[in-house]
């Protein structure tokens, strides 16, 4: 029984835990970088390695589970197949400081591995737009339970999109750009059913979670000072003010069916901060502001570093495996 | 420890690795308002250039092609330069598509005014 409200108990928190494990692939379109976002995926195809990105947060008090603090430590290495096709796999360790765990003493491990196959769909360079689907799977039983990790494996199949407004008349817009993502995740197994015995009467007592199938979607609106000075004007600023984009996520998710267990309220966070974006890697720190009580109790923090394989080992790691260009010959400099 | 080697050593890496081409700096300035005509459209990018993949259009807004001749390197392999013909009065729009030697492919463009 106990395990039974475990499980009730963190399934609010899983749901900031599962999105916070995704991270997204940086994308240049025309003029526009698209930066990784860190709490969302976004729509980018490419050779990269999120590590560390590390979030701390305390969740939320539930009826059974008085709120803990949280902290995630995950990876995610992408990995170009096709100039357009790319498979991401990505760990999570997490943390629950005490009354989080089973035994409400605090517990640690790793959540379920995660698999994202993402196919770049359309890019449009002079309109600054792009297109992706893909599906993450979240391998059930990969993990541990002490952290809340589902036996089952669940399926989510996403769209994403990027736009830059660099096509707007007025200049001082030219630099936003807002990039979303809408994915449904579809649990492998519609109910979990837990046995136990009460300590005190020796009776036999059956749980069944319903296991939801929840909307996960977000967005980012982001400003891009590097397309400020590449694209726009020229200010004369400061070097490391031109490598920064102030962005604000949101991250959400919504039960829609199944959902007897889980009722149906929208949870997530909205997640204001910076990016620094530099030629070869990318270093990003957001606050985590939950959009209700259910999604947790204080403000939180997100931050991650980020390498750009393709930029880094272009000729190796950092390209496509199958690829139909050839590369010309290298130029001599200076003759 | 073993993570801290690899991220180190990936930290380490980039002071041997391309990028992709990004513009860096362009005379005329991205955004500026010249007095009069400029003799050519030197673009700065941060990653070394392929030249015979690499190109600069300027057109005034009625879209007529204003540049002379071909881009060609600047005084530094990160630097791509075109003649220009005289300019009337107007805003010019630049449009720049580059292949860093690594064979990273980039474009973009941007907008500069001549006159008073």
């Amino acid at each position: 029984m106990r395990n039974a409200l475990w499980r009730s108990a963190v399934l609010a928190g899983t749901v900031t835990a599962v999105s916070i494990t995704i991270a997204g692939a940086h994308e240049i379109v025309g003029n526009r970088l698209f930066p990784a976002t860190l709490t969302i995926d976004d729509p980018g195809v490419n050779d990269e390695l999120a590590f560390p990105t590390i979030a701390h947060f305390k969740t939320a008090t539930t009826p059974d589970t008085p709120a803990y603090r949280q902290t995630d430590v995950s990876s995610e290495f992408s990995k170009r197949i096709t100039e357009d096709f790319a498979v991401s796999i990505g760990p999570t360790w997490s943390h629950f400081s005490p009354p989080g765990g089973p035994a409400m003493t605090g517990a640690n491990g790793f959540q379920n591995l995660e698999t994202t196959f993402k196919y770049r769909l359309f890019k449009n360079e002079e309109h600054e737009f792009v297109f992706s689907t893909g599906l993450s799977i979240e391998w059930g039983g990969s993990g541990a339970q002490s952290v809340g990790a589902e036996r089952f494996t669940t399926y989510t199949p996403t769209i994403y999109f990027g736009k830059g407004f660099g096509d707007l008349p007025v200049d001082a817009l030219r630099p936003f750009a807002v990039t979303g993502q809408f994915g449904y995740a579809i649990p492998g197994k519609s109910t979990t059913v837990t046995v136990s015995t009460d300590p005190d009467s020796g009776d036999q007592e059956v749980d069944t979670e319903f296991n939801p199938r929840v909307l996960v979607w977000g967005g980012s609106l982001q400003y891009s000072m590097p397309y400020l000075k590449s694209a726009v004007v020229d200010l004369g600023l400061p070097d490391v003010v031109n490598h920064l984009i102030p962005i604000v996520e949101a991250s959400l998710e919504t039960p829609v069916s199944n959902t007897f267990s889980s009722g149906t309220k929208t949870t997530g966070t909205i997640n204001p901060g910076v990016i620094w974006t530099g030629q070869y890697a990318q270093f990003g720190v957001e606050a985590m502001i939950p959009v209700n009580r259910d999604s947790g109790s204080n403000v939180g923090v997100i931050a991650q570093l980020h390498f750009y394989l393709d930029d880094i080992a272009p000729d190796t790691i950092g390209r496509p495996i199958f690829s139909n260009f050839t590369p010309p010959g290298r130029p001599t400099f200076g003759q | 420890m073993r993570y801290i080697a690899i991220m180190l050593a990936l930290l380490a890496m980039p002071f041997a690795a391309n990028a992709h081409a990004m513009l860096d700096h362009a005379s005329p300035a991205v955004g500026s308002t010249v007095a009069s005509s400029p003799k050519d459209v030197v673009i700065s990018f941060t990653e070394k250039l392929e030249p015979k993949f690499s190109s600069i259009e300027v057109r005034n807004d009625k879209g007529v092609a204003m540049q002379a001749g071909k881009a060609t390197l600047g005084g530094a392999p990160t630097d791509l330069r075109v003649s220009l013909k005289p300019l009337p009065p107007g805003t010019y729009k630049v449009i720049w598509r580059v292949l860093s030697v690594d064979t990273h492919r980039t474009q973009g463009s941007f907008s500069f005014k001549v006159g008073p």
